[in-house]
């Protein structure tokens, strides 16, 4: 008992030395772009663990759901609304919209929830590319308004969105590692392997499932309205095939149903893909990236987040919709 | 009159190449029970072939060889994919999200690597018949006819490939019990490699139909995936009659908001439908056994 504290307290110091250092140490520009990026994937993909690996749910609509929460902000924001109203309302729409999805969802199973949501998926997109006076077409949002609260306007100091990111995700994941122990993880769970038993022991699959999908849409348009507010723009290609594809592949190499895979597994391939070689070779990157998501699949279902676990603990295995 | 006409040929057209991109997955859900996201990327693929086959170079004259081409690389490419995609993940308790984001993976592959390796300009087949004829006024292409006659045939054939063939028992067979099927000594992994052979082709026909009357580029195959969805959601996987139906009605649903509410609002207009009748009707048009 007492040793467990121990690490607790460690992992929590090291947690903060990192959060607080981090930053500090990243000094070039250009790193510290892809750090921001990276972090805010992070938070999408461990929030999308939540529905794709702990619920069972074939969501393929959470990576539209941090584009709503992009999209939402700029449009509010270049409306004149205050950003942070404008990202606390695109939150909600986010989760709305998950709501919205929900209700068809509820009804179907398996393979028709993956159809259902990424079509769903796939109109976002469309209308973000057709509703041009709104949406700004093909070129998107551009000169959002910086993020400014009293007198300190974020988009002016060179760290603040680096720790505005590793907050969310501190958040996220903090918030994600007890949701998942608690009663409420432990029904989704159980609705996921034994569905029928569940339902028999009461647990009300419908609502637990349409609160994963809410809760899971909170922390992704919150990522994406930090998003669009670092980067004073939003682009339709966040709707793209490409991007839901980079960000599912960060679950599956991660690790799905383990939280801290996916977020980690965020980070690395954010650098990876960024690093001055891999962003050269345009389309390749891709191909390279559904190469590494199939042999993943195949040779290491738990993902690394379990590979690097493996042995040191006796833990359940936990993976993909199982 | 002449308005109603236009849009009902826009709705056969459409119909027939959304039929044929849906029964094939349709075919593969009945008798596997995993679903390819792959299949728009396949199509893709096909209308490449047939363009780099034939088409290209020699006109109309080269889709003499160019079709014929297409159509058997892409079967082949598409047991390829069954080897390496789905095979290894049949079966088992993750199987069939497994097979999901596999073949989803492979459509990001594809569709990638036309883009590095032909890149992103459009390119436009030659028609199998040129030219058009005048029905009461409206003029129709030549291989809007084709679509419109072409498809329904093949799937007819295909149905009573399926109903009336030795090896049409054997897919049926494995579709309803596959553990007795392969009591009866009936190949089962072969019978797989098949279905997958014929879902990939009846894709790479769609394809370089669409590819004749529309264009080609890497992406292509998005749209009519995503109509695809669409169709089978509504008509209920693993019924091919359910599925056709569908994807006529799709299509007929597709023309008429291009029409009267315009095409920009179109996706929304299907979504909303989808959405009506999957609460109407979860278990799709006609309700399969799987």
């Amino acid at each position: 008992m007492k040793q467990l504290s121990w690490r607790r307290a460690s992992v929590a110091l090291a947690v903060i030395l990192v959060v607080v250092l981090l930053p500090l140490a990243v000094t070039s520009t250009y790193y510290r772009n892809i750090l921001i990026v990276g972090l805010l994937y992070a938070v999408v993909a461990s929030s999308w663990d939540l529905t794709l690996g702990y619920a069972g749910v074939f969501n393929f609509a959470q990576v539209a759901t941090f584009g709503i929460g992009a999209y939402a902000t700029g449009i509010l924001a270049l409306r004149g609304v205050p950003p942070i109203i404008a990202m606390l309302l695109a939150v909600m729409l986010g989760v709305a919209f998950n709501g919205l999805v929900a209700i068809p969802v509820l009804r179907l199973r398996g393979v028709y929830v993956a159809l259902l949501t990424f079509g769903a998926a796939q109109l976002v997109g469309s209308v973000a590319l057709g509703w041009t006076s709104v949406t700004g077409g093909s070129t998107g949002l551009v000169l959002v308004p910086d993020l400014v609260v009293g007198q300190f306007d974020f988009n002016f100091s060179p760290v603040a969105y680096v720790y505005l990111s590793e907050g969310l995700l501190v958040v996220t994941l903090a918030f994600l590692h007890w949701l998942v122990r608690s009663p409420f993880g432990l029904s989704l769970l159980a609705g996921r392997d034994a569905e029928d038993y569940a339902a028999s022991r009461g647990v009300p699959l419908g609502r637990q499932r349409v609160l994963a999908l809410a809760i899971g849409a909170v922390f992704a348009a919150a990522s994406g309205a930090v998003f669009a507010m670092y980067l004073s723009s939003a682009s339709p290609t966040i709707f793209g095939f490409s991007t839901a594809t980079l960000v599912l592949s960060m679950v599956l190499v991660g690790g799905a149903g383990t939280v801290y895979g996916p977020a980690m597994a965020a980070v690395i391939l954010t650098v990876l893909q960024n690093t001055r070689q891999v962003a050269g070779l345009g389309p390749v990157t891709f191909m390279i990236i559904a190469v590494l998501i199939v042999l993943v699949l195949r040779f290491l279902p738990g993902g690394l987040w379990d590979f690097t676990k493996r042995g040191s603990r006796g833990r359940r295995q936990v993976a993909v919709g199982r | 009159m002449q308005i109603l006409l236009s849009i009902l040929i826009a709705a056969l057209v459409s119909g027939s190449l959304y039929a044929l991109v849906a029964a094939g997955l349709s075919l593969v859900w009945g008798t596997l029970g995993v679903f390819n996201f792959a299949q728009g990327a396949l199509l893709m693929i096909g209308a490449y072939v047939a363009y780099y086959f034939g088409g290209k170079a020699l006109g109309r004259s080269g889709l003499l060889f160019g079709l014929p081409t297409g159509l058997i690389m892409l079967g082949l490419l598409g047991v390829v994919l069954y080897f390496l995609l789905v095979r290894p993940f049949v079966g088992s308790p993750t199987g069939e999200l497994s097979v999901i984001i596999a073949t989803l993976a492979a459509s990001t592959f594809l569709e990638n690597g036309a883009q590095q390796f032909f890149g992103a300009t459009f390119r436009k087949l030659p028609p199998v018949l040129t030219g058009h004829l005048s029905i009461s006024g409206n003029s129709v292409d030549w291989q809007q006819v084709i679509i419109i006659v072409v498809a329904p045939v093949i799937l007819l054939g295909l149905a009573a490939f399926l109903k009336y063939t030795k090896t049409g028992f054997a897919v049926r067979a494995v579709a309803q019990n596959e553990q007795s099927a392969l009591l009866l000594g009936i190949p089962v992994s072969r019978i797989y490699m098949f279905v997958f052979f014929v879902a990939s082709l009846l894709a790479a026909l769609a394809g370089i139909l669409f590819g004749g009357q529309f264009f080609v580029t890497p992406s292509m195959g998005g749209d009519l995936m995503l109509q695809a969805f669409i169709v089978v959601v509504f008509g209920g996987l693993g019924s091919l009659t359910g599925t056709v139906m569908a994807a006529y009605i799709v299509g007929l649903i597709t023309a008429a908001s291009n029409y009267y509410i315009g095409l920009f609002w179109t996706p929304a207009v299907l979504f909303a439908f989808l959405f009506i009748a999957v609460i109407v009707r979860p278990s799709g048009l006609v309700a399969s056994n799987k």
